[in-house]
């Protein structure tokens, strides 16, 4: 008789998940899924609207990621409206991304990820959140998140009118231009946060890569995935959370696509299974094979880890030498056949090259901020609306996020898709909750600490449901055991 | 004595295309229509440590929210206290609202009381379908929404709205 497991609301995931687990006569895990039970046609919903309030449409989706939405939005109606943005305003549309960025990665190492090795991935559930890192590691370390959060919010609200749901973006520009004063304001704080990028990577150090047991964890199989991987690249072949092309690298580090945001159609399907509302995208070139990892496999990730694995470089100095480290720790750097880096499969090891981003992402803002142009007043533009199809793609913190629009003569929008970052990573997060589930459940026997460390594996890819299904204000996750029958043997519900 | 407006702030959580989430939002937009006072009114869907950002420095805050209870009518405006916070002032990607003040507070964050924080739930209807209108009978229960804020605002309470 099969037994089943839910962890229902997922324990420290934005929006409301599920994750069964289905446990054979045994007592050994069967099949499990990740599950988001809602679906709300927003994109139907914003059909008939004029394009040019997407911005502010899309940002209200949910609470973590609203300026990626902003952004995405903003480059979609420019894409539509055939109309380039202003040099100054991109310049200002990156500085917010980026200051987004460091708030978003910290926010996800020191609440959401860290406290799995911060405090302990068997430690008691009220314990794994930011309140037990600040009891394990000091006051101090609030306070510099605290106030990491606070300075960033603060260059968004300047720049961008409000600090959570931003309304600065206009077609082709942006509503503020950067004073001087602002400028100097905002390079103090881009310096404060490539030193708390470092002393976070410190952390990692310290607390992770200098403890055997973690480092075991982390190369462990059970946390070890072989897909493909996903980013958007500079011309250098270097990461860019803003604008590029969007480059794949198969499972052994070969580039196998390199093509221009606009053209995801060519290279990204969309496979649908009837438990799930959330649709699972693939790459067309190996087609869906199922929910299989490796070569022929189809599935891949857009994560940190990915954006790290297609890229050749980082584009500054401190990341660079972050990036060569890490690949030197597994072995891979310069190990592919070709000459890169031999892609890095530790699925844990995406909370390292999240800190890698955050120190990126810092040393980004302090580059756009000391740009002689930056401060150029010319940030808006007269822009007609037309009829046209525009793509607006960024690198939202947790995966690749695409926003396709079309309009009419009048600027109507008559079709809305949006792929968000966790959409792209549905597929690999199901793989990895599958092998952990598996890998930690034997003969019945499960524990609270055992189920963290099955939503350890999708934590790590920091999902964000409400943007995925545009679901709002539920409960995170629930875990949920069951038997052969579907009858359940034990819940978790996590708030 | 009455507090003073400006150092409260009032805080409208919810979807503003969500139906009935949108009430806080609602609330907020119409407070703001009318305002003689230099109140602090924030529209914002966001928990957790984002809300904490916005209580700091306010010697009060009112929370207007959509609120899910199966046992209550549609349309019923219930004032609870810090206490009774919905599911939307959490946030799933750091912590609670409760979570959030008391790190604010170890932190040394100038933050409203538990007592001097209120949430102001109006029961929805409908918080999945996409629409900017809300449902009739939560339509009908802005006014009063927007009356007991104000009243909060002025330094009232209404302990015999408490919720369970």
């Amino acid at each position: 008789m099969t037994r089943r497991i839910t962890i229902d609301p997922i324990t420290r995931l934005e929006g409301h998940g599920k994750i069964e687990i289905f446990l054979d006569d045994a007592g050994d895990v069967s099949s499990a899924y990740f599950q988001i039970p809602e679906l709300r046609g927003f994109e139907s919903f914003c059909v008939g609207r004029h394009a040019e309030e997407m911005a502010n449409i899309t940002n209200r989706i949910c609470g973590v990621c609203p300026e990626a939405h902003h952004m995405a939005a903003a480059k979609a109606v420019d894409a539509a409206f055939g109309v380039p943005c202003l040099p100054a305003a991109r310049r200002i549309r990156e500085l917010i991304y980026m200051a987004f960025f460091v708030t978003d990665h910290t926010t996800h190492f020191y609440c959401l990820g860290g406290p799995d090795f911060i405090v302990g991935p068997d430690a008691p559930a009220s314990e794994r959140n930011i309140l037990g890192v600040i009891r394990k590691v000091g006051v101090d370390i609030g306070l510099q998140v605290i106030n990491c959060r606070k300075r960033n919010h603060e260059l968004i609200k300047r720049l961008g009118g409000r600090g959570v749901h931003l309304c600065g973006a206009l077609p082709g520009g942006w509503s503020v231009a950067l004073s001087e004063e602002m400028r100097r304001d905002f390079l103090h704080c881009a310096k404060e946060n490539i030193d708390f990028a470092r002393f976070s990577l410190k952390t990692f150090d310290d607390i992770v890569l200098k403890d055997q047991a973690y480092l075991d964890l982390m190369f462990s199989d059970l946390y070890r995935h072989e897909t493909h991987s996903m980013g958007t690249v500079d011309a250098g072949m270097a990461p860019n959370f803003y604008e590029g092309r969007i480059r794949v690298v198969d499972t052994l580090g070969n580039e196998v696509a390199l093509y221009d945001p606009k053209d995801y159609l060519s290279h990204i399907a969309e496979h649908v299974e009837p438990w799930s509302y959330l649709k699972f995208p693939y790459l067309k070139k190996f087609g869906w094979n199922g929910f299989v990892d490796g070569q022929e496999s189809g599935i891949y990730h857009a994560t940190p880890l990915a954006r790290l694995n297609v890229a050749d470089r980082m584009a500054t100095p401190l990341a660079q030498a972050e990036f060569e480290r890490f690949f030197d720790t597994f072995g891979a750097r310069g190990k592919a056949a070709n000459g890169r880096n031999l892609p890095v499969h530790q699925r844990l090891a995406t909370h390292w090259a999240r800190l890698i981003e955050l120190l990126y992402a810092a040393e980004r803002m302090q580059e756009l901020l000391e740009h002689p142009e930056i401060c150029d007043p010319a940030v808006r533009q007269v822009v007609e609306a037309q009829a046209g199809i525009g793509i607006g793609s960024v690198e939202a913190p947790r995966g690749t996020l695409t926003h396709h629009y079309e309009t009419d003569v009048r600027g109507v929008l008559t079709k809305v898709n949006l792929i968000v970052g966790t959409t792209n990573n549905n597929a690999p997060i199901s793989l990895s909750v599958m092998k952990a589930a598996k890998g930690l459940i034997k003969g019945g026997v499960f524990s609270d600490g055992i189920l963290n460390q099955v939503e350890m594996a999708f934590r790590l890819y920091d999902p964000c449901c409400s943007c995925a299904t545009h679901a709002l204000g539920k409960a995170p996750l629930e875990v949920n055991l069951r038997a052969v029958d579907g009858s359940l043997l034990d819940q978790q519900v996590r708030g | 004595m009455r507090s003073t407006y400006s150092d409260c702030v009032v805080i409208g959580l919810g979807c503003p295309f969500l139906s009935d989430d949108s009430i806080g939002p609602r609330v907020i937009r119409e407070l703001a229509a009318g305002m003689e006072e230099s109140w602090r009114l924030v529209e914002s869907h966001a928990g957790g440590l984002l809300l904490l950002e916005e209580l700091a420095g306010a010697k009060r805050a009112i929370i207007v929210d959509a609120l899910l209870d199966s046992r209550r009518t549609p349309g019923e405006v219930v004032v609870a206290g810090i206490y009774g916070s919905s599911q939307n002032a959490a946030c799933g990607h750091d912590c609670t609202l409760l979570q959030a003040l008391t790190i604010g507070r170890a932190m040394g964050l100038d933050l409203p009381t538990d007592m001097n924080i209120h949430l102001v739930a109006v029961v929805a209807d409908d918080v999945t379908t996409f629409a900017e209108n809300l449902s009739p009978r939560v339509a009908s229960a802005l006014p009063e929404a927007c009356r007991i804020v104000r009243s909060l605002a002025q330094g009232h309470l209404f302990a015999n709205k408490e919720a369970a």
